[in-house]
C-alpha cells in the first residue's frame, strides 16, 4: 500500500468544482429536528448464498433493537455482495457511509484505499475477540496488522453431493482426489441420446473463480501477493487444464450461475455441486434426497479460500455512532448469535465457543454435514486481497469461462489474465503511492 | 411602424427564450454539465468514492486502444443494433399491415402485440431467462417437440446474444407496429383501390406503396431503435450479467462495471465520450444514407 513512485508526472487537483453538484447534500433541511438520544445506524448487508437469509438477518436486527434502548439498527438489503459494495462506495463517494456494511473479505483493501474503515485494533483487544475468535476468520479482517472488522458469515466451498445419485450410480463415499471426482463424475452423468438428463458435476457459476482458488491451493499454490496475482504458473494452468477436460468429457457443466446451480442441484439436474458452505441449510432442507457435504477433493492436498466478510464500521462519522456501531457488531458477533446463524444457514460460526455450545454439539450430532467445512476451514486461506479486486475476479472469471467455451487455450487464456490483472493493479497503486 | 414591427419581434423572441428556459435550465444540469464532467474526467484518473483526481492526460483513451474487452464489447453492441432494429422493424411493419385490416376483434390482437412493452424490462428479462432454462425451459421443451435440438441459449457463449436479440424483437415490435400503424391511416387508400384495380399484388403493394408512403415514420423508427438498442443495459444486468465468457457484454454494461464495479470513473468516461461518438457516426450515416431516401407525401 505504501509503495512510492516518485517520478509521476501528475498534477493533484482537488475534485471540488467538478464533485459539487455531486455531493450537494442538504442536511440543514433534512436532519429532524427531534432531540432524542436514540442512535440510528444503518448497515448494508447483501445476501451471497442460496436460501431465506434475508429474514433471518432482519429477524436478528429486529431483535438488536428490541433489546437495545437509544440504539436503532435500520437493516439494509443491498442485494449481492457487489451491489453492496456499490452502494457503500458510492455514499462514501457523497460523503455519508452507512455506519456499518457487510462486504466481501476481498474487498479490505479496496476500502483501505479509500480510507474508510475504522480500526477496531484497541476494542477488540480489550475485549475477548482475539481470544475467543478463530484466527484464521479474524485474519481476513487483517492488514499490516491492524483489525478493521469483525468476521462475521466466513465460509468455504464444498462440495455438495446428491446421496441417491451416488448409491443408483453404484458410488460410495464422497470422491477424494481430482482424479476420483471425474470418475465420479462421469458415472453420475445421464444422457439420453445427445439430450442431457443430468450433469455430474457443476461449479457454482458466479463464484467460480473462488473455488478455482481452491484448486489453486489444492495443486500447492496460493495464486496471489499483495500486490500481483500468479495465474500463470503451472499449478494454475494444470488446474484450468483440468477443469476443461472434465467439460471435454461431457461431465461437467461449462458454465452456471449462483443461484441456478444450487436450483440445479435441489432439482436432480446435477449431481455434484460445489457452493458455499452458508448454502448448506437451505440445500439440506429443501432438496428431496439426502445431501452429502465433503471437502472439496485434493491433488496434492486439501485447499481452500474463505470467502464470505467481516462486518466493517465508518470511519467518517460521530463517536457516538462508532460505539453504537462497535455495540452492534459485537452483538451480532456474540456466543449465541454466532451459533445460531451456523445453524440457520451454514456459514461458520466465528467463535471457538460458539461450536462448544451445548445446542450446538447436539446440532452437529444430529447434521456432521456442518462440520465438514469446519474441518475444510484447517485448510483455508483468505480469498484474493489484493488492491482492484473487483477487475482482477472478472478477468479471471472470462479467462476460465473463454476456456471452457473452447475459444482460447487454458494457458494463454490465463496468461492474459493475469497481465491485464497485474497492470490494473499497479495503476490502482501508483494512485496509492 | 418598423419599430413597432422590431419591437413586437423582439417579445416573441423573449417569450420564445421564457418559454425555452426551464427545459434548457434541465438541460444544462442533467445533460450537458455531466458531459462536460465526463470529458474532463476521461483526462484523470478518478476512483469512485475518493474526492482526489490525478491528470492523466490521453491515458485513459490509450488503453482503450489496448483493451481488448472493449473492442469485443463494441462488437457485441454493433452486432446487436445491426440484428435488433432491422428484425424488429420487418417484423412491426409486417404486424402493422395485418393490424391495419378491419377484421372483427383487431382491438384486441393490438393489444395482445403491444402488452410486451407493457411489461418493465427487469421482469421481462427474469421472464425470459426462465422460458430458455436449459433444463426445464419451456422453448426447449418446445424445441424438443419439434424435433430440433436443445440449446444451452444464455449460458452458451454462441448463443446468449442472439437469445436476447430474441427477446428483444418480442419486447420492441410491438411498439414500433404501434407507431407505424398510425402512419399507416394516413396512407390514402385511393391508391390500393388503384393498384388492386391494376391487378398489383398484395407483396408490391407492400414494397412499392406502403413502404415509401410510410418511410418518414420507418426513418423516425430506425433512429428511435438505435438510441433504444445502444442504451441496452437492463437484459444484460438481470439476465447474463455480460457472460458468459463476454459474449453478451455490451457497451453501456461495461462502462457500468468499469465506474461502479471497478471505480474507475476516469477510464469509464473515456468509454461513455467513446460511446458518443460512436453513436452519434452511426446516426449520421443512418440520416446521410437512409435519411435521403425518406419520401414526404405532396413533395417532390
Amino acid at each position: 500500500m505504501k509503495s512510492t513512485k516518485p517520478n509521476m508526472m501528475r498534477r493533484r487537483l482537488l475534485a471540488t468544482g467538478l464533485a459539487a453538484p455531486f455531493v450537494s447534500a442538504m442536511p440543514g433541511i433534512l436532519t429532524p429536528a427531534r432531540a432524542n438520544d436514540t442512535v440510528k445506524l444503518q448497515f448494508m448487508y447483501p445476501v451471497g448464498v442460496s436460501g431465506d437469509i434475508n429474514t433471518i438477518i432482519s429477524n436478528m436486527i429486529a431483535e438488536f433493537n428490541a433489546t437495545h434502548d437509544g440504539v436503532e439498527v435500520e437493516a439494509i438489503y443491498a442485494g449481492s455482495y457487489d451491489n453492496t459494495e456499490q452502494k457503500v462506495i458510492t455514499s462514501l463517494g457523497v460523503g455519508e457511509p452507512p455506519a456499518l456494511w457487510l462486504p466481501i473479505n476481498s474487498s479490505l483493501q479496496t476500502f483501505l484505499g479509500l480510507d474508510a474503515l475504522e480500526d477496531i485494533t484497541e476494542q477488540a483487544k480489550a475485549d475477548d475477540i482475539y481470544d475467543d475468535f478463530i484466527g484464521g476468520f479474524l485474519d481476513t479482517a487483517v492488514s499490516d496488522g491492524r483489525l478493521y472488522g469483525l468476521s462475521y458469515q466466513p465460509s468455504t466451498p464444498v462440495l455438495y453431493y446428491n446421496k441417491d445419485a451416488f448409491a443408483e450410480a453404484g458410488l460410495g463415499d464422497a470422491p477424494v482426489t481430482w482424479d476420483e471426482l471425474m470418475t465420479a463424475a462421469q458415472a453420475l452423468t445421464i444422457r439420453d441420446g445427445d439430450a442431457l438428463k443430468r450433469w455430474g458435476l457443476t461449479i457454482g457459476g458466479g463464484w467460480h473463480d473462488w473455488m478455482f482458488e481452491g484448486y489453486c491451493r489444492q495443486n500447492g499454490l496460493v495464486p496471489w501477493e499483495a500486490d500481483k496475482v500468479l495465474w500463470d504458473r503451472p499449478e494454475a494452468i494444470e488446474a484450468l487444464e483440468f477443469w476443461k477436460k472434465m467439460v471435454d468429457a461431457g461431465c461437467m457443466a461449462p458454465a452456471s450461475t449462483w443461484q441456478g446451480s444450487a436450483n440445479d442441484f435441489m432439482a436432480g439436474s446435477t449431481a455434484m455441486l460445489y457452493h458455499s458452505t452458508g448454502s448448506l441449510t437451505n440445500l439440506r432442507t429443501s432438496s428431496p434426497f439426502e445431501v452429502g457435504v465433503a471437502f472439496m477433493p485434493k491433488r496434492k492436498q486439501f485447499g481452500a479460500s474463505q470467502g464470505g466478510g467481516p462486518i466493517m464500521i465508518a470511519k467518517n462519522q460521530s463517536d457516538a455512532k462508532k460505539e453504537a456501531a462497535w455495540t452492534f457488531a459485537r452483538w451480532m458477533t456474540n456466543t449465541e448469535n454466532q451459533a445460531a446463524w451456523s445453524r440457520a444457514t451454514g456459514y461458520l460460526a466465528v467463535r471457538k465457543s460458539s461450536w462448544q455450545q451445548p445446542e450446538m454439539q447436539q446440532y452437529l450430532a444430529e447434521v456432521p454435514q456442518a462440520e465438514v467445512a469446519m474441518k475444510q476451514a484447517e485448510y483455508s486461506g483468505a480469498f484474493l486481497q489484493v488492491p482492484a479486486y473487483s477487475r482482477a475476479r472478472d478477468n479471471l472469471k472470462s479467462a476460465i469461462d473463454r476456456t471452457l467455451a473452447g475459444e482460447i487455450a487454458p494457458e494463454a487464456a490465463l496468461t492474459t489474465a493475469t497481465a491485464d490483472t497485474n497492470r490494473e493493479i499497479q495503476r490502482v497503486q501508483r494512485r496509492q503511492g | 411602424m418598423s419599430s413597432s414591427f422590431a419591437r413586437a419581434r423582439r417579445n416573441e423572441m423573449l417569450l420564445a427564450y421564457a418559454l425555452l428556459l426551464p427545459s434548457l435550465i434541465f438541460l444544462a444540469v442533467f445533460t450537458y454539465w455531466p458531459i462536460i464532467r465526463s470529458v474532463w474526467f476521461s483526462l484523470h484518473d478518478v476512483l469512485l468514492g475518493d474526492p482526489e483526481i490525478f491528470w492523466l492526460g490521453a491515458e485513459n483513451y490509450l488503453r482503450l486502444l489496448d483493451d481488448r474487452l472493449f473492442w469485443k464489447v463494441l462488437g457485441n453492441t454493433a452486432f446487436y443494433t445491426l440484428t435488433t432494429i432491422p428484425l424488429s422493424i420487418i417484423v412491426a411493419l409486417l404486424l402493422a399491415v395485418a393490424m391495419d385490416s378491419k377484421l372483427r376483434g383487431m382491438a384486441i390482437y393490438r393489444s395482445a402485440f403491444f402488452y410486451p412493452v407493457m411489461i418493465p424490462s427487469v421482469a421481462a428479462g427474469m421472464l425470459w431467462v426462465f422460458l430458455y432454462a436449459p433444463g426445464y425451459g419451456p422453448i426447449n421443451a418446445a424445441l424438443t417437440t419439434l424435433g430440433l435440438p436443445r440449446l444451452d441459449w444464455l449460458y452458451d457463449s454462441d448463443w446468449a446474444l442472439p437469445a436476447i436479440v430474441i427477446m428483444s424483437i418480442w419486447k420492441y415490435s410491438g411498439y414500433f407496429m404501434l407507431i407505424l400503424l398510425a402512419a399507416l391511416k394516413l396512407v390514402p387508400s385511393d391508391l390500393y383501390e388503384a393498384a388492386r384495380l391494376d391487378g398489383v399484388s398484395g407483396w408490391h403493394r407492400l414494397i412499392h406503396i406502403t413502404v415509401p408512403l410510410v418511410s418518414p415514420t420507418l426513418y423516425f423508427v430506425i433512429i428511435i431503435g438505435t438510441l433504444h438498442s445502444y442504451q441496452i443495459f437492463d437484459y444484460v444486468y438481470v439476465m447474463t450479467q455480460g457472460g458468459p465468457a463476454d459474449s453478451t457484454n455490451v457497451l453501456t454494461y461495461y462502462i457500468y462495471q468499469n465506474g461502479f464495479q471497478y471505480q474507475d470513473i476516469g477510464y469509464a468516461s473515456a468509454l461513455a465520450n467513446a460511446l458518443l461518438i460512436a453513436v452519434l457516426g452511426f446516426i449520421g450515416l443512418v440520416s446521410v444514407t437512409l435519411g435521403r431516401r425518406v419520401h414526404y407525401l405532396g413533395e417532390r
